[in-house]
């Protein structure tokens, strides 16, 4: 492989991370707000959203990118590629997030919001100090994992055209006639970028480990 | 054991005709209680009389169905101004006048020893930090724990954290800390360091009631000795006289397996 | 409404999409599962051959499956090694899941008591004997909910075969909408298949645990 064919393949790598990486700092998010209004549990609002949850963890994101893509339009909606890949992959994401969060939620302790209350801390104050960073730490080895599969999601993206890190060999491959070499090194940056997530959620892991004990 | 003079003070806390049931069990009945300044009360009682239900009921953790409870002169629990339930920030500023220390600790696992003392002076009273963190330094001290302001409380020992908590309590200056059992959950031989901090406290002046099962400790510390049997007060009576000489048969039978 | 009718006439185009996706997803979780299993049996000798295997299992766990999917379609033909999309397919969705099953086993292996392992050892048992009757069923009791997760992550990763020309049920949905024109409703009607399918296993998962439950383990 030659100094262009990396070039082309870092491109496609910087594809993959920053849509990525817009899908996930807005589903961690999303994932919070689903989490907060079912724990409100209003009538209607949370069977759809429990319905959303079960039909986004059900379809693949490859299917669900193109049905996207292709079905905006006949809404009168027009998306370009990235921004229906950023909505598929965010709205896919967020349901697992919101999951992650939810489970953080009902495992917390009655003891500690009780230490708050009788402290006089109103339950803004104890939702901000001391609930949510609890919160933050022990989701965080779930949110971590639920990226790394985000990422190993992302080829999917491809089936709309966008020409990512996996579809990106293919690129090459046209012009050397040599395919082997552009996948193993695109596989070889998808280990780097995944290993350092295993790598955080490890560390989190940790962390989450010591508040719980 | 108080040196204060508090005839004519408003009582810490005064209860009036409290009771409180779980569906069909009720747990306390006509509960009368009232804790001068600097009064020190132990709560007797076998597991199962409802004491721990009456200390939660002051600080409204637990909302009594009949009686009033006035903290300091005021009500808790009803905006009597409005004729209505308070709210979640009134019943918050109320709160704030009360400490409560708890059978299980639960510190704040996420902060640091001295953040979990300066954490409510600084969001719940708006206190600035540096005021917060000489008070806390200052409580730490007292509960002699000076050298572990930074650890954090999974490595501390059971009898480190509750005097944490009772730093956290006090960080307040609260006008009556209440103690739900807080060396119930304890080793033996960290039971001490504890009821230690407990004393000094109520040489202090500080105005506690306590929940407990230390006999020892009622008996040396408390201003008045309360005995709960099926959610009534059976007896109150100061430490001398209840100890020695109880009114009832039910008394005289406890303090006998007790001892 | 016409658009429903011609997703009709179009039914046998859907019905051999989810007849592929069923047999790919059947047989390759089948495969990967006794290959897992057997990773792992491989993996309690802690020689060589068991060092090179963890690798090659944290090396799945870091690439996604199409890139996988990609080596074996695209990237074999040049060494003389020519699949079709289906086998390549099959054979991708194998190894991976296989490498992720594994690492579900090995996970609650690390924390299995060895009083268990012990017993047996005392009663004589050889070491695949053991492994096969006591070890392996106690981690595949155990790692239940895990499994099932994978089993569905499995499912859902058959649709990236579409990607490598596997006719498969997202590729079904995508030559009818690209025939009639219309993806809404294409679409809409293989999502709801892949619901059904995960949601049938959720149910069978649900079902399996009344067996561990039965025997004490306890689930969340």
């Amino acid at each position: 492989m030659n100094g262009q064919a990396w070039l082309l393949l870092f491109e496609g790598a910087w594809t993959t991370l920053w849509i990525s990486a817009t899908a996930i700092a807005i589903g961690v998010v999303l994932g919070l707000a689903i989490a907060l209004v079912r724990m409100a549990k209003v009538p209607f609002v949370d069977q759809l959203l429990v319905l959303y949850i079960s039909l986004a963890r059900a379809t693949p994101l490859v299917t669900f990118v193109l049905f996207l893509f292709l079905s905006a339009p006949t809404f009168g909606i027009n998306m370009n590629r990235n921004t229906a890949a950023i909505v598929a992959m965010t709205l896919n994401t967020a349901a697992f997030n919101a999951e992650i969060w939810r489970a953080a939620f009902l495992s917390f302790s009655r003891e500690q919001k009780e230490a708050a209350l009788a402290c006089g801390m109103t339950s803004g104050v104890f939702f901000r100090r001391i609930m949510l960073p609890q919160m933050i730490t022990t989701s965080l080895p779930g949110l971590v994992n639920e990226m790394s599969f985000l990422i190993k999601g992302s080829p999917a993206i491809a089936v709309i055209g966008i020409v990512d890190l996996t579809r990106v060999t293919n690129r090459i491959a046209a012009v050397t006639y040599d395919p082997l070499p552009p996948i193993l090194a695109a596989a070889l940056l998808y280990m780097l970028i995944i290993s350092a997530l295993l790598k955080l959620q490890a560390m989190a892991e940790k962390k989450a480990n010591r508040l719980a004990m | 054991m108080s040196e204060h003079t508090h005839a004519s003070d408003v009582p810490a806390v005064s209860i009036k005709k409290m009771s409180k049931s779980f569906g069909d069990i009720e747990v306390l009945r006509d509960i009368d209680l009232v804790v001068n300044k600097g009064e020190v009360v132990s709560v007797l009682g076998s597991s199962g009389s409802g004491k721990s239900t009456m200390l939660r009921c002051i600080n409204w953790l637990e909302e009594p169905d009949r009686g009033t409870i006035h903290i300091a002169g005021q009500r808790i629990g009803v905006n009597e101004h409005a004729g209505r339930k308070m709210t979640g920030k009134e019943l918050a500023t109320v709160r704030a006048k009360t400490g409560m220390v708890f059978q299980g600790f639960n510190l704040w696992p996420h902060l640091s020893v001295i953040q979990n003392v300066m954490e409510a002076p600084i969001y719940v009273k708006g206190m600035p930090k540096e005021q917060a963190r000489a008070i806390a330094i200052e409580l730490l001290e007292k509960v002699g724990l000076a050298d572990k302001h930074n650890a954090f409380p999974f490595t501390l020992s059971g009898g480190q954290k509750q005097r944490v908590a009772i730093a956290r309590a006090l960080a307040m200056s609260p006008e009556v800390i209440l103690f739900d059992e807080p060396t119930s959950a304890l080793d033996p031989e960290r039971v001490g360091e504890v009821l230690t901090v407990m004393k000094n406290l109520s040489a202090e002046g500080y105005t506690m009631i306590v929940v407990t099962h230390e006999m020892e400790f009622a008996r040396a510390v408390s201003d008045q000795v309360v005995f709960l049997e099926k959610g009534l007060i059976i007896e109150k009576a100061p430490p001398a006289q209840f100890f020695t000489n109880p009114k009832t048969e039910r008394v005289r039978k406890f303090l006998e397996i007790s001892a | 409404m016409t658009e429903w009718s011609i997703l009709w006439d179009a039914r046998e185009v859907f019905s051999n999409g989810l007849i592929a996706t069923v047999q790919l997803f059947v047989l390759s979780t089948l495969c990967a599962f006794v290959l897992g299993c057997a990773l792992v049996y491989q993996l309690e000798h802690g020689n060589r051959l068991s060092r090179a295997l963890r690798l090659l299992i944290n090396l799945m766990r870091t690439l996604p499956f199409l890139i996988l999917a990609y080596l074996l379609y695209y990237g074999l033909p040049p060494l003389g090694l020519r699949l079709s999309a289906w086998s390549a397919g099959l054979l991708a969705l194998i190894v991976y899941h296989a490498a992720y099953f594994a690492e579900i086993l090995r996970g609650s292996r690390l924390v299995m008591p060895e009083g268990y392992v012990e017993a047996a050892k005392a009663h004589g048992f050889t070491p695949l004997r053991l492994y096969l009757r006591i070890i392996l069923p106690t981690l595949v009791i155990k790692t239940r909910p895990l499994l099932g997760n994978q089993l569905i992550i499995a499912l859902k990763d058959t649709a990236f075969l579409t990607i490598i020309t596997v006719q498969e049920l997202t590729a079904a949905a995508n030559s009818v909408q690209s025939t009639y024109f219309i993806p809404t409703q294409a679409f809409v009607v293989v999502i709801v298949l892949y619901w059904l399918i995960s949601i049938c296993l959720e149910l069978a998962l649900k079902r399996a645990a009344r067996f561990g439950a039965k025997r004490g383990f306890d689930y969340v």
